[in-house]
């Protein structure tokens, strides 16, 4: 019975910078929730006002229905797992692991049946005498996680606990924790700046962008129906691409080309036909994208396009692209910096795509996966 | 390339690290090691310096002075003021390393202390000397200050009197020294990180718990080298102790490298004199050579 309930959460620094504003988020009992968004957005600083760690400048926050806005950390029945792992060099991994359990003045016995039983979840028991200097990446992240099982809190705080790993062991580790948050069945909250850790392990997932929460929903949900042009371009790896167009009849304009809508795209989109005569932003994901020469690509509308560089990664191509079009920015800074000057559009092309650098192709485009979105609020249509 | 050009050329490459190293040793060699085997060989001569073909005496300098009483006074004395310097250096540099480190000083007055607190450093043991007496003289401020607020009757002749001496210019000494325990401490608690101190706040651990078993521990291997070089050069103190009180009244002072002086250039003994001084040396290197183990074992 741990919910935790953020209700009009906001955070001033003593500097005056507003670093949440009006945060409100209620995990269920038991639910895994990923906490995303570009870098600074405020998600440590959220986390950190779960934890205790920071105060909270306004607003109401209820873990298992009691307020704890006013309790030290040690009383609000959480545990946390840092970046760092804040594990103690000074100490071996069970005396890490127990530290709470002793200052909490518990006998030596009890303490040493607990780790043990961490321990053989973990799969640390033999590395329990071991100091953490001696431990791999993995092992330590592995201990961090045994430190916070050990008090069986009501709720766990992660903070970017994968991010000091290589990229095979951060997807091992990544199915490892969502195994044992499954099996442990605590209350998680996950931070995380990475939107495939995002989309794979959480029940749901709230995106926030400079302190202000966007969406919060599944995964699925948010791949498929983001609220906003920002959780479309972060949601999504490589980004969706975002243009400006101008919407005419049945027909999207972008510059040289037209894409003709289907009836079913203003039938799900009752507000689409007001913005007839007036631009729009409209948004694909380069999944969606297709090499009209291949097979896949047979059925869509084509437009014309420029390849600029191409990314063989074996499964897929990342192909670049130039199309005459005006690209929009989703307002997520990580993003911007995928596209150099000569490319406006990624696509992803399935390996036997034989386009190569430089040649002028025909761009086939699920005219069923477009996005729409207001110009002026970047809201959906 | 030939056999023979190339094992030349090993050889040079071997060589050619003891050359550069050549400078310094022979530097070494002739400001330290020199002096060091002279006294070494004063110390088991009749009469040494003062005459030209000394006799060999064997042991007899070093019977005379383990004979005598107050070399076994001074080396009480030494362990006593090398102690409790050692001591009361580290605890006083701990908590005003703890102090200025602490965030909940306003940081303006954690620059003031800071500055304060280092004082003493920036004074040379002679002014420290002419301080402590000026300020512990029977009409100094340490009396009247004392008397004003009750603490003593009458006016206490610190440094002249035998029950006091030892004690005041031990307390000079600790007042001197703390600021490298000080200085050390604090950039160590600087370097603990923070994330050590928020997961223990997690877990639920008091002010003293973080103390013990997250600082004091982290702080370890600095409390560790900073305590044996303050032994050994503690034990070494000479001009705050020969300024202060010589050595007096009645002994109530004497260190062994006091001691060692006055049997030198009071009474002319060189070669007790040297005996003496080669007591200090082993000991000194007994706490040197634990020193460079425990760095060694790091
Ligand atoms: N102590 C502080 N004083 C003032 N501003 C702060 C402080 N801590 C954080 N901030 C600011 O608050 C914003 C949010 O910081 P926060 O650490 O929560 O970001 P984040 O989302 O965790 O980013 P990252 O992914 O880089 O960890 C940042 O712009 C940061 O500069
Ligand atoms: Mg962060």
């Amino acid at each position: 019975m741990a919910e935790v309930i953020l209700e009009n959460i906001c955070k001033t620094y003593g500097n005056n910078f507003r670093a949440i504003d009006q945060l409100n988020l209620s995990v269920e009992d038991g639910e895994f929730l990923i906490l995303v968004g570009p870098s600074g957005c405020g998600k440590s600083t959220a986390l950190r006002m779960i934890a205790g760690l920071e105060d909270i400048t306004s607003g109401s926050l209820r873990i298992g229905g009691v307020d704890v806005v006013d309790m030290p950390p040690k009383d609000r029945d959480i545990a946390m797992v840092f970046q760092s792992y804040a594990l103690y060099p000074h100490m071996t991994v069970s005396e890490n692991i127990a530290f709470s359990m002793r200052l909490a003045g518990k006998p030596k016995a009890e303490r040493k049946k607990r780790v043990d039983e961490i321990a053989k979840i973990l799969q640390l028991t033999s590395l329990l005498d071991s100091k953490p200097a001696n431990l791999s990446g993995g092992q330590r992240q592995r201990v961090a996680m045994g430190r916070a099982m050990v008090r069986e809190p009501a709720a766990f705080l992660m903070d970017e606990p994968l991010s000091n790993l290589d990229a095979k062991l951060r997807v091992q580790m990544r199915a490892e924790i969502t195994s044992l948050q499954k099996q442990l069945g605590v209350t998680t909250i996950y931070v995380t700046h990475d939107q495939t850790e995002a989309m794979t392990m959480g029940d749901r997932v709230a995106v926030l962008k400079g302190g202000v929460l966007q969406q919060v929903d599944t995964p699925k949900r948010l791949y498929e129906s983001p609220v906003n042009a920002f959780v479309a371009g972060f949601i999504g790896s490589p980004s969706m691409n975002l243009f400006e167009g101008t919407l005419k009849g049945d027909e999207l304009i972008a510059g040289s080309f037209a894409i003709r809508l289907q009836d079913a795209a203003f039938v799900r989109r009752p507000g689409l036909r007001s913005y007839a005569g007036r631009k729009i932003v409209f948004g694909i994901r380069p999944e969606h994208l297709y090499d009209s020469g291949l097979e896949s690509g047979r059925k869509y509308q084509t437009l014309p396009a420029k390849v600029t560089s191409i990314e063989e990664l074996g499964s897929e191509h990342i192909v670049h692209l130039k199309i005459d079009a005006v690209r929009v920015d989703s307002g997520d800074p990580d993003a911007v910096q995928d596209f150099g000057m000569a490319s406006n559009a990624v696509a992803k092309f399935e390996p036997e795509s034989a386009v190569h650098s430089g040649s002028e192709i025909r761009l086939a485009l699920d005219d069923s996966k477009l996005h729409f979105f207001d110009p002026e609020t970047h809201l959906a249509i | 390339m030939t056999r023979q050009k190339r094992s030349r050329s090993r050889l040079k490459r071997a060589v050619a690290p003891y050359l550069y190293l050549s400078p310094s040793l022979v530097i070494i060699g002739l400001l330290m090691l020199l002096p060091m085997v002279t006294v070494i060989g004063y110390s088991f001569q009749n009469s040494a310096v003062l005459r030209r073909d000394p006799s060999f005496a064997g042991l007899k300098h070093y019977q005379a002075i383990f004979a005598d009483p107050v070399f076994w006074a001074s080396l009480g004395h030494t362990l006593y003021f090398t102690c409790m310097s050692v001591v009361f250096h580290m605890t006083i540099g701990m908590i005003f390393a703890l102090m200025l480190n602490s965030d909940r000083i306003n940081p303006i007055l954690r620059n003031i202390l800071r500055v304060l607190y280092i004082l003493p450093w920036l004074f040379t043991a002679v002014i420290i000397a002419v301080i402590w007496r000026l300020l512990l003289e029977p009409n100094g401020v340490v009396n009247s200050v004392l008397i004003q607020l009750g603490i003593i009757g009458s006016k206490i002749e610190w440094f002249s009197s035998p029950e006091t001496a030892l004690h005041a210019v031990t307390f000079a000494n600790i007042w001197a020294g703390y600021p490298l325990f000080m200085v050390s401490l604090l950039a160590g608690l600087q370097g603990i990180p923070k994330d050590f101190y928020e997961a223990a706040d997690i877990d639920g651990a008091k002010a003293y718990q973080k103390l013990i078993f997250i600082t004091i521990p982290q702080l370890m291997p600095i409390i560790i080298s900073i305590s044996l070089l303050d032994f050994i050069w503690t034990m070494q103190v000479f001009p705050l102790i020969w300024i202060t009180t010589g050595g007096g009244p009645i002994y109530s002072t004497e260190v062994l490298s006091t001691y060692t002086y006055k049997l030198a250039f009071s009474s002319y003994n060189l070669s007790q004199a040297s005996a003496s001084a080669v007591v200090i040396l082993l000991i000194s290197l007994g706490l040197t050579l634990f020193y460079i183990r425990y760095q060694k074992a790091r």
